[in-house]
């Protein structure tokens, strides 16, 4: 979709597009909430990408396997070590410190930007794709076909969706892949709706009867005139949707459904130390941190996306 | 005339019927052998001849020695006396009988139940405290029993409590919402000790954590013939490549030991044969090499989220192990943490496939406790196929009295399991448990049977915090720690131990004489004492309690899951048990 905009220059006549996109693009920059987010998550992209030079140790990787690793410091949750602000020079520097396994604390947590943002983007991917597909379908050819999809979505929207994932992972079996699809089948009834709801109306607009009249079969009008007009709210609701899938998939580690051990995942990390919140609370801390970041930035991105697709509050902007 | 005197005669002998009807004798199912019945008609007439209201004891008793178990008979001999006879001489026989499983409850009950039902929730014993209320997931509650024979409890109320949280279990205490928690985290000693409000009193490391293997998984449709861990050399490599004193040093609290034997040195021939393997990581891989798998393999590494005094931080020790497996051997442990509950009725079954952890604590100071449960004849199939030597040296020991009889027998167990690695004996764990400093009578028990009538908190509640919800309240078919602490504070066996020890003393049976092969063990029962119900306690009951367990034929034999786990270990094979 694009918007012509004439401009009178040097006396001739120019036409300049402007895509959605760049206005959209052009709100969102001027909402500094949104841009908060996008820093934040520009930051976790960065450090997902480069965790492996930004660690200072494997961090699969026990102290007590390291060579020449001095064994006095090998201690289990040993406290932050960080030479700047004196810690001795002999002891060798642990950020955030060491885990209940001796293992460095601050590269687990980089480690697990890597593994959190792949759990949001993968289950919302996988979401959108089916919940889109089901939605459409269910839009445009009405009838029985609309009926059976949609009660199929309302009895899984029924079930409150972490409780659902569980009982998905509990027959599946624990692991990092079997919760991905657990949070990715309890996230699709909600772009599925979103979907239908979206092309119920497009499907009644002139272009699309238009396309019809012409003969258009029905593959070639819902993927190729619909599907792409339906897809901004969509979007919105995919970004709010990375933020609960990484939560909830947080909540499955936590539980010890998700990732599995010794796999850095921020809520594993969190459950594996829960009971030293009193004696090492860095341990419970941090995970905790960078969970309550990456879901800030995700629906701090998804609320200005949605103000900056929103035509009802251009003026705004 | 004659229809009159007909008339009389035949209700003369319809009263004979009904009065013979109702003075029959309340006997068992008919599972004892013909000689059984005998014995016991022969018993019940002399009786009779003694005295009009004779008393009717139960017997039962196996035909012969063959089908396996130890005992031969278990005989009410009077309302106040008891008689074992044994296949065998056992001179540990006190120290068994007076563990908490062989707990007496009354007859009529037991019967009333069916061995299953309401008996699981609602025991009846003699007790100092009698259950209230069962509310799940949430607390059990308990009253003081106004009848019980000795000393009342100090406190009206005992409540127990859960949670499997070292942290919330000891922030409870600090706030003063329990009395006294069981396993303090490792790493809360120092914070328990520098508070003033709070008694840490520890436990000795009566207990074993264990790697287990089974060798031969009861899993339908499993190919043992593809399973690395059923070649012995296997499980020795594994046994070598793992560094146990780098676990102890690192993940158990102080007080805690590496374990060269399975039983601690503690107990009498704890510690004879040959000391466990030593760690050589380069030994264990060239020994994986020979045994087939140079490149190592995939596994599972099954236990309980769980703290218990042998393994106080599972999930630490568990990554540690498989972090050791990889860095040593090249094998790839997948974690697979189970539900307590199902974890071990899944290791009893042998239905654990891979390696499982889990541990033992003493639940009376004898090897039988710790080498014939785990090792024996008539053991679970945790370890799955059973190695003939291991079993024939511990037949042989347990039939001998003194110590020094039966040393030469437990070592060669302890070499056997050595060669054999059925485990791999990792710790003997200390433990701790907590109670607020104005509590008195604290004590905490070698064998995790803490009494809690002894201790007085000053007021007329007192709240235990433990690590989990008991399995169910009929600790004859229970074998977890959380049960049988619960099952302790209301039903009691012929013996006891002492109070934070391991001596055995009287409880039900006020003494007990065995004769000079001690095959024959007569038990004198304490006079005066009331169930729960108000029912007296007898002979009888006793003979009721203790051959539902031994009895496979015997109605009552169902419990929670039929498995009387403790019975068959320490007792031997079922009577009547399916072919």
């Amino acid at each position: 979709m694009a918007v012509n905009t004439a401009k009178l220059n040097s006396g001739e006549l120019s036409l300049k597009s402007v895509s959605l996109w760049q206005i959209t693009m052009h709100r969102l920059l001027r909402r500094k909430s949104a841009m908060v987010g996008v820093f934040i998550l520009g930051a976790l992209i960065f450090i997902a990408f480069t965790a492996h030079w930004l660690a200072p140790y494997d961090p699969t990787k026990s102290m007590l396997d390291i060579k020449d690793y001095p064994s006095e410091y090998a201690k289990k949750r040993l406290d932050p070590c960080i030479h700047a602000l004196g810690c001795p020079a002999e002891q060798p520097q642990h950020l955030l410190g060491l885990d209940g396994n001796i293992r460095d604390e601050f590269s687990r947590l980089l480690y697990g930007a890597r593994l959190s943002l792949m759990v949001g983007f993968a289950t919302v991917t996988f979401a959108i794709i089916i919940g889109t597909i089901l939605g459409a379908v269910a839009g445009y050819f009405g009838g029985w076909i609309d009926n059976i999809i949609m009660r199929v979505m309302d009895v899984l929207l029924a079930f409150p969706s972490l409780l659902l994932a569980i009982a998905i992972v509990t027959v599946l079996g624990a692991g990092l892949i079997n919760a991905l699809l657990a949070i990715g089948i309890v996230s699709i009834p909600a772009y599925a709706r979103v979907m239908r709801a979206s092309v119920l109306s497009i499907r009644e607009m002139d272009y699309v009867s238009a396309t019809r009249a012409l003969g258009g079969s029905n593959l070639q009008i819902l993927f190729r005139r619909i599907l792409p007009n339906a897809l901004t709210p969509l979007i919105v609701q995919g970004t709010l949707g990375i933020a609960s899938a990484i939560l909830d998939a947080a909540a499955l580690s936590f539980l010890g459904l998700g990732a599995q051990p010794p796999t850095p995942e921020w809520g594993a990390m969190l459950g594996a130390e829960r009971n030293q919140v009193f004696t090492a609370p860095h341990l419970v801390f941090y995970p905790g941190l960078m969970i309550m970041l990456t879901v800030l930035c995700f629906n701090l991105i998804g609320d200005g996306l949605r103000d900056a697709l929103d035509p009802r509050l251009a003026h705004v902007s | 005339m004659k229809k009159n005197l007909s008339v009389l005669f035949s209700l003369l002998v319809l009263a004979s019927i009904v009065l013979a009807a109702c003075g029959a004798p309340v006997t068992q199912a008919p599972v004892a052998t013909e000689a059984a019945t005998e014995a016991a008609t022969e018993a019940a007439t002399e009786a009779a001849t003694e005295a009009p209201m004779a008393y009717e004891g139960l017997a039962v008793e196996a035909p012969n020695c063959d089908y396996g178990g130890e005992f031969k008979s278990i005989k009410a001999i009077d309302e106040h006396t008891v008689q074992f006879e044994l296949c065998a001489p056992d001179p540990a026989l006190p120290s068994k009988i007076a563990f908490s499983s062989f707990a007496i409850e009354p007859q009529e009950y037991l019967d009333s139940t069916g061995g299953a039902g309401d008996l699981l929730e609602h025991p009846i014993g003699t007790g100092p405290y009698k259950l209230e209320t069962w509310d799940h997931g949430n607390q059990v509650i308990f009253t003081r029993y106004d009848g019980y024979w000795g000393e009342p409890a100090h406190a009206q109320t005992l409540v127990f409590k859960w949670s499997t949280e070292a942290a919330q279990r000891l922030l409870e205490l600090q706030s003063g919402t329990v009395d006294g928690i069981d396993n303090v985290g490792p790493d809360d000693f120092a914070t328990v000790e520098g508070d003033s409000n709070l008694q840490l009193i520890t436990r000795p490391a009566l207990n074993v954590m264990y790697i287990g293997f089974n060798n031969n998984p009861k899993i339908e449709g499993f190919d043992n013939a593809t399973n690395p861990l059923a070649n012995e050399k296997v499980r020795q490599a594994i046994a070598m490549g793992i560094d146990r004193q780098r676990i102890v040093d690192n993940f158990y609290p102080a007080g805690s030991e590496v374990a060269d034997f399975f039983t601690p040195c503690a107990i009498p021939n704890g510690c004879v044969g040959e000391k466990w393997y030593g760690f050589d990581a380069a030994a264990a891989k060239a020994l994986l090499a020979e045994a087939g798998y140079p490149d190592g393999f995939d596994t599972v590494l099954n236990y309980r989220d769980v703290a218990r005094s042998y393994l106080p931080d599972p999930n630490i020790v568990a990554q540690d192990i498989q972090t050791q497996l990889k860095e040593n051997l090249n094998i790839n442990a997948k974690i697979e943490v189970m539900e307590s509950t199902a974890f071990l009725d899944a290791a009893a079954a042998g239905q654990l496939a891979g390696i499982h952890l889990l541990g033992w604590g003493a639940d009376y100071p004898d090897q039988t406790n710790f080498l014939d449960y785990h090792f024996g004849a008539t053991a679970s199939d945790q370890f799955g196929d059973k190695f003939e030597d291991i079993t024939a040296a511990l037949t042989k020991a347990a039939q001998l009295a003194s110590d020094s009889d039966r040393k030469p027998y437990y070592e060669t167990a302890d070499n056997a399991i050595r060669t054999h690695v059925p485990v791999i004996p990792v710790a003997h764990g200390g433990s701790a448990v907590a109670f607020k400093a104005s509590v008195t009578g604290a004590h905490s028990s070698p064998l995790g049977n803490e009494v809690f009538s002894v201790m007085d908190n000053g007021s007329d509640t007192f709240v235990w915090m433990q690590n989990g919800e008991p399995g169910s309240l009929f600790c004859a078919d229970e074998t977890d720690g959380e049960s049988l602490r619960a099952c302790e504070q209301v039903t009691q066996s012929l013996l006891g131990y002492k109070i934070g020890g391991t001596e055995v003393e009287p409880v039900l049976a006020e003494s007990y004489e065995a004769n000079d092969d001690l095959t024959v063990w007569t038990f004198h029962l304490r006079e005066g004492v009331t169930f729960h119900d108000g029912s007296t306690f007898d002979a009888n009951d006793v003979v009721a309690s203790l051959s539902l367990q031994w009895d496979a034929a015997n109605p009552n034999h169902k419990g929670r899951t039929g498995d009387f786990t403790y019975w068959n270990a320490l007792f031997g094979a079922f009577l009547n048990a399916p072919k």
